[in-house]
């Protein structure tokens, strides 16, 4: 569970003629993750693979058919299928088909693409020539005058166009639309042409180019018009007949597809392969509890003519990562790898992560009435994307983050969407809203932290320093058991910070005693009472004063101890990884601080809300419940969304930060997730 | 008292207020850039993540000043 499958470097060396067979071995074992082979130099007799013959024709049949996927816009992901292809049929009727099939997505997309084009021309003509509709002048009288001149276009002040016109001369004619005022046609006296250009200019004329033909401009546009109604239905028809086509092929396109793409990926494998001009040789990574079934299947199948060797790893290699986790776990595996998959030889912290991160993101939210709808939200992610593995993922830690928060709310906070269920009893603040005098019902579910009181705040701010400390101390732990084998220094520079870090925990501790002594009061009268009362709390109690705080000397002593450890094996510098600690514990605080923040928010508008809902009018009220409704899910997406991002950055920053390192190569083993065909 | 408060809680703002806007300031850059990498390349995105998310501790210093101002209110 921590650490990735082990893995063995094996070697398969074979004659070339079993290339083939080896490859087809190899592919249906689905477990070898090749090394992609370098020739050591040009004249090295073992020189790169050549893919095999079949490859041409199977690239050349997979670009056919995939060319119809994207013209088809056919979907892998949503594509359902009645039943699995077999191998032996697909090769079959792709031979048979594929080129009638590809003929006909051509030409069914090409007749479409066609009727689109003259559709579109048509409204192009149209809508040059709708101006001139509605002068009613034949096309040809605009044009061949000796003495008249034209001009045809919009103009943005008629009237001053009509008074001034007859100053300029009195030969000529101005026909005006009457749909649209502003599209005027004037003839005049080419006499006065650059006279009336330049009133035609102030009042605003921009010029119409006259379309070519004759006739009338209204009578060529009902006759298009009727010609795009025709092509209208042309367009539907064809629509339906590709949707048809897809409908009968999508199936078999998306298979033969996916046929070919294995055919072109084991075609292909060779090139990954070291060959001489007779063998060849696969260099790959096999999971060491794979190894023993790759070997028997591969000499049971194809008897001594293949020739296998184990590899003993050394430490310059750099194996393939595959994680082993349990499934709830695996989910989880997701969040790491955002980060970075971790190296093969170090420690995989999913399972750390599939169990804190839950837990911080409770504390901060920590509330029934979100936890539910957290709950039910990820439920129905998960539903609404279930073929995308990542946001299944994202569902599902919504799921669980839904738990804790309903958990933490029902034992530590005793609130639902930030009212509490019974009154604070400590503080006399604003006379708060509670469940149980607004419904009237005594709810005895009690706030054993309420967020909203300066009491409640500090414990908080203690329990998130509690949880830096166990946090940031779990990591430098894990960052000493990995240094051990490797850089004994580095070790004892974090066993340092570890001392550090107590020393700044006692510290708050007794700091924070008046807030927190009370909680181990039970264990007052239990078998470890002796040690604690007697020895452990007054040796941590003990300490000098300086302005007004307690400074134990135990702090004095990890202290002190832990940075002369940090300056003897990591020099001066590493006395800014002390800082680096202190702020990181610091950055805890953020739990607290986001519990209290939402909290308070979500405690607001519900006082806002009750208060409309509460004051006796319907209107208001009714009101008051829209509007509480609408500020409770700002608050739920708000909380849920930060409450996300900072558990996954305490885990990313303030927890990787000491031990991990990442980095690693994903396993990927020659194979292909098969959706539409099976072998047989 | 009443003054003693009222400026302990004016304190208490001005020192969460300052660090979120250096916050803010550190953020905005780091964020630009970082979502510039993750356009150029999508593996940076957890990167990009985790130094956009670096400052947000200077705020929390804010926080803890501001809180230990309250509890002297």
């Amino acid at each position: 569970m921590f650490k990735p499958r082990a893995m063995t470097r094996t070697l398969i060396i074979g004659a070339k003629q079993d290339v083939e067979k080896t490859i087809e071995l190899l592919h249906s074992l689905e477990v070898a993750h090749i090394i992609d082979f370098k020739p050591s130099d040009a004249e090295s007799p073992l020189q790169l693979g050549l893919p095999t013959e079949k490859a041409s024709g199977a690239s050349q049949n997979l670009i056919k058919l995939r060319s119809s996927v994207q013209m088809l816009s056919l979907e892998r992901e949503k594509q359902v299928i009645s039943e699995k292809h077999s191998e032996k049929q697909l090769q079959h009727d792709i031979s048979l088909k594929i080129q009638d099939l590809e003929l006909s997505v051509l030409s069914l997309i090409e007749s479409k693409t066609r009727i689109e084009e003259h559709y579109r021309k048509l409204n192009d003509r149209i809508r040059q020539l709708q101006p001139f509709a509605a002068m009613d002048i034949p096309l040809e009288d605009y044009q061949g005058y000796d003495h008249v001149t034209v001009f045809t276009g919009y103009v943005r002040d008629l009237k001053q166009l009509n008074e001034n016109l007859p100053k300029i001369t009195d030969e000529y004619e101005l026909f005006t639309s009457e749909a649209t005022d502003q599209m005027v046609a004037l003839f005049i006296s080419k006499s006065a042409k650059d006279e009336a250009g330049k009133l035609l200019g102030e009042c605003g004329f921009t010029e119409v180019k006259l379309p070519e033909g004759k006739g009338l401009p209204k009578q060529f546009i009902e006759k298009w018009e009727n010609q795009q109604k025709e092509l209208s239905e042309k367009l539907l028809q064809t629509t339906k007949d590709i949707l048809e086509f897809r409908k009968r092929h999508a199936e078999f396109i998306l298979a033969g597809e996916e046929y070919l793409a294995i055919q072109v990926q084991k075609a292909e494998a060779p090139i990954l392969f070291g060959t001489t001009e007779h063998s060849f040789l696969i260099d790959c990574w096999i999971p060491t509890e794979d190894i023993k079934k790759v070997q028997e299947t591969l000499t049971e199948q194809m008897g001594d003519s293949l020739y296998i060797e184990e590899i003993q790893t050394k430490q310059e290699d750099e194996p393939p990562t595959l994680l082993k986790n349990p499934r709830p776990v695996r989910r989880f595996e997701f969040l790491l790898e955002l980060y970075s998959i971790p190296n093969y030889r170090e420690i995989d912290p999913s399972f750390i992560l599939s169990l804190i991160f839950p837990l911080f993101f409770g504390l901060m939210v920590g509330d029934i009435g979100y936890g539910i709808l957290l709950i039910l939200f990820g439920v129905l992610f998960m539903k609404l994307f279930k073929d995308s593995e990542g946001f299944t993922n994202i569902g599902w830690y919504i799921i669980i983050a839904g738990i804790f928060s309903l958990i933490f709310g029902l034992f530590l906070f005793g609130d639902m969407f930030g009212l509490p269920f019974l009154p604070p009893t400590h503080e006399v603040g604003v006379t708060a809203y509670s469940w149980s005098t607004l419904l009237g019902v005594h709810i005895p579910i009690p706030s054993v932290i309420h967020k909203m009181e300066s009491l409640g705040m500090t414990q908080l701010l203690v329990i998130s320093i509690i949880a830096g400390f166990l946090h940031i101390g779990l990591g430098l732990l894990i960052g000493m058991v990995i240094e051990r084998k490797q850089n004994w220094k580095h070790m004892l520079t974090k066993l340092g910070l570890l001392f550090v870090l107590i020393a700044l925990a006692v510290l708050i501790f007794v700091m924070a005693d008046w807030t927190i002594g009370h909680w181990i009061a039970p264990l007052k009268g239990s078998a470890i009472a002796p040690v604690l009362w007697g020895f452990l709390i007054p040796l941590v109690k003990a300490g000098f004063s300086f302005g007004g705080l307690v400074i134990p000397y135990v702090s004095i002593a990890f202290g002190i101890l832990g940075i002369i450890i940090i300056g003897a094996t990591a020099g001066g510098l590493g006395l800014v990884e002390v800082l680096e600690v202190t702020s990181h514990l610091m950055s805890y605080t953020r739990l607290a601080a986001i519990c209290v923040a939402k909290a308070a928010m979500a405690f607001a508008f519900d006082m806002i809300g009750l208060g409309l809902i509460l004051s006796g009018n319907i209107v208001i009220g009714i009101l008051g419940v829209v509007l509480l409704v609408f500020m409770q899910l700002i608050v739920f997406s708000l909380g849920a969304l930060s409450a996300g991002i900072q558990a996954v950055r305490l885990h990313y920053v303030e927890f990787f930060m000491k031990f991990y390192k990442g980095e690693g190569i994903r396993f990927n083993p020659f194979k292909f997730s098969r959706k539409y065909t099976t072998i047989e | 008292m009443a003054t003693d408060a009222g400026i302990i809680a004016i304190g208490a703002g001005i020192a969460i207020g300052a660090a979120a806007l250096a916050t803010a300031w550190a953020q905005k850059t780091i964020g630009a850039a970082a979502v510039g990498a993750a356009a150029e390349n999508e593996k940076m995105f957890g990167r990009g993540l985790i130094y956009m998310v670096l400052p947000e501790t200077i705020i929390l210093f804010g926080l803890v000043i501001a809180f230990l101002l309250w509890t002297k209110m």
